[in-house]
């Protein structure tokens, strides 16, 4: 798979507002259709998010580096980040299909880059935390 | 892009569109509360102009449908993009939350 882009962000929830602008230039870079543009949008603003909210406990400013890449007919983003570690794998599933008055709040993001990506993988190394989120193009 | 608002029956209806990110849903929850604050007894989410809905705004949907509904009144989504409508769907909120998606 071929290096399409790479971008580095502070650990500021203001920063998400550049992801959209990214999507741009991956979508067509990759030539994603509309879903998968779609399924990789939500699936990178819920896994920053998350790495914003939870794995950057110290108060300080870290930086997140996100690598976008894509072959004939997959594409890819990787994120690492130097926080806490933080398995989104290990997290229980969401039942569905529980009434809405049962549902914990929290859990929802991590579900939908499940169910969104063709595969979802994590590593600690070198007390870094990285995601690799696969999905065919179209 | 700003949340419009209009009356609706014994309510408001509330216009979202573009993405529904963090800062959106921080702004759908003032919004809201201006709403309930100022006794509307339904509250209809139309999300026709809405391309994009995160885990944010599913936070703000949740903890405003169950406020409404445990006080005796209505939450509902209305006319939901498809982007929109694939996220209620896959998160399991479409049937209890889209108006007519009901069991």
């Amino acid at each position: 798979m071929k290096l399409v882009a790479e971008y580095r962000l502070r650990n500021d929830p203001a920063e998400s507002s550049r992801i959209e602008g990214w999507m741009k230039t991956f979508a067509e870079a990759a030539q994603l259709s509309p879903e998968a543009r779609n399924a990789f949008d939500l699936s990178l603003v819920e896994w920053i998010t998350n790495v914003i909210s939870y794995t950057h406990e110290d108060g300080r400013e870290h930086w997140i580096l996100v690598r976008f890449l894509a072959s004939a007919d997959q594409a890819r983003i990787v994120v690492e980040d130097e926080g806490r570690e933080f398995d989104p794998l290990k997290l229980p599933p969401v039942d569905t299909n529980a009434p809405l008055e049962q549902r914990p709040i929290g859990g929802l993001g991590v579900h939908m880059i499940r169910r969104l990506m063709d595969s979802v993988e994590y590593r600690r190394e070198s007390g870094r935390n990285i995601l690799t989120m696969t999905r065919r193009v179209r | 892009m700003p949340i419009e608002k209009k009356p609706a029956g014994d309510g408001v209806e509330l216009f979202l569109a573009g993405r529904v990110d963090g800062p959106m849903a921080n702004e759908l929850e003032v919004v809201i509360l201006e709403a309930i604050r100022s006794g509307a007894k339904t509250l209809y989410l139309n999300m026709a102009g809405a391309s994009f809905l995160c885990s944010a705004g599913l936070r703000v949907l949740l903890q405003y449908w169950r406020q409404m509904k445990s006080s005796g009144k209505q939450f509902y989504v209305t006319n939901p993009s498809p982007e929109v409508d694939s996220v209620l769907t896959m998160t399991g909120f479409r049937e209890q939350m889209v108006e007519g998606a009901g069991r």
